[in-house]
């Protein structure tokens, strides 16, 4: 059986994740590995998707923070912060976690017209 | 076009009043206009760049995750247009003409190969004075957010 492992409190990128820590998983058991979860007798590896926007040379600072706050709800603050590292470095993570909310953050974000793409945690 | 005083304004009953003239509601018609056709039309310039890679490791992305954003993208397209000679815009008319104006904005870059900032400052005048004044709608709808 394959057990929702994302919600169960495994090590995200803690400035850009916003998914809780939900402790009702109760066969889980954390390994000296990062990304290894024991679970009954399986060993699982799962590495959280991450959502990148990438940068562009047309679309308004303003406008990005605007996106980011109406889709991910991050305060001013951070959603300034990760604008500005898209500007600086070309791409920013936005958000990491399970694959199907990262599809769906990376469809709005597209669908609001920034350059988004999802990938796999190495 | 754009006079001295702000395209768009929050009012206090929290409706946004759009102060757009008839060259400017051109301007937007065209570019929603784009966002339409784009895509209902696969032939259309922009219909690629509207189907950009979602996981580019796979070689063909989720249908449905495709079809949410063809969806998504053509109802905020059609409401943008439906409000066009509209005066004052709700929060949801009001994100629906941002995300439609960004999407031309984006579409009008790649289809002209406005890649970088040298690329941008090196187009034609027509061209730039068209992106310039996305960007100053864009600009300013987004400080009513």
């Amino acid at each position: 059986m394959t057990l929702p492992l994302y919600d169960a409190g495994l090590p995200l990128r803690p400035a850009v994740c916003d998914t809780g820590v939900v402790g009702a998983v109760k066969p889980l058991q954390r390994t000296e590995s990062d990304t290894e979860v024991i679970t009954g007798d399986a060993v699982e590896t799962r590495r959280p998707w991450n959502v990148v926007v990438w940068n562009d040379p047309v679309t308004p600072m303003s406008v990005v923070v605007v996106i980011f706050r109406k889709i991910f709800g991050y305060s001013n603050n951070k959603c300034t912060q990760l604008m500005m590292t898209v500007h600086h470095e070309g791409r920013c993570i936005v958000w990491s976690g399970e694959r199907g909310r990262a599809q769906t953050y990376c469809v709005k974000l597209q669908v609001a017209g920034l350059q988004s793409t999802i990938e796999q945690e190495q | 076009m754009v006079g001295r005083q702000r395209i768009f304004v929050r009012r206090r009953d929290g409706r946004i009043e759009v102060r757009l003239n008839d060259v400017g509601r051109s301007v937007a018609r065209e570019a929603f206009g784009h966002v339409v056709a784009a895509e209902r039309d696969p032939n259309h310039e922009w219909h690629v760049i509207l189907n950009a890679p979602i996981d580019p490791s796979n070689d063909q992305d989720d249908p449905v995750a495709t079809l949410n954003r063809e969806h998504d993208t053509s109802t905020n397209a059609e409401l943008a247009v439906m409000t066009l000679n509209d005066q004052f815009l709700n929060d949801a008319e009001a994100w629906a003409w941002l995300c439609t104006l960004q999407v031309a904005l984006r579409s009008t870059a790649i289809a002209n190969g406005l890649l970088s900032d040298e690329k941008l400052a090196a187009c034609g005048p027509e061209l730039l004075d068209y992106v310039r004044t996305l960007q100053a709608f864009l600009f300013e709808l987004a400080d009513c957010f």
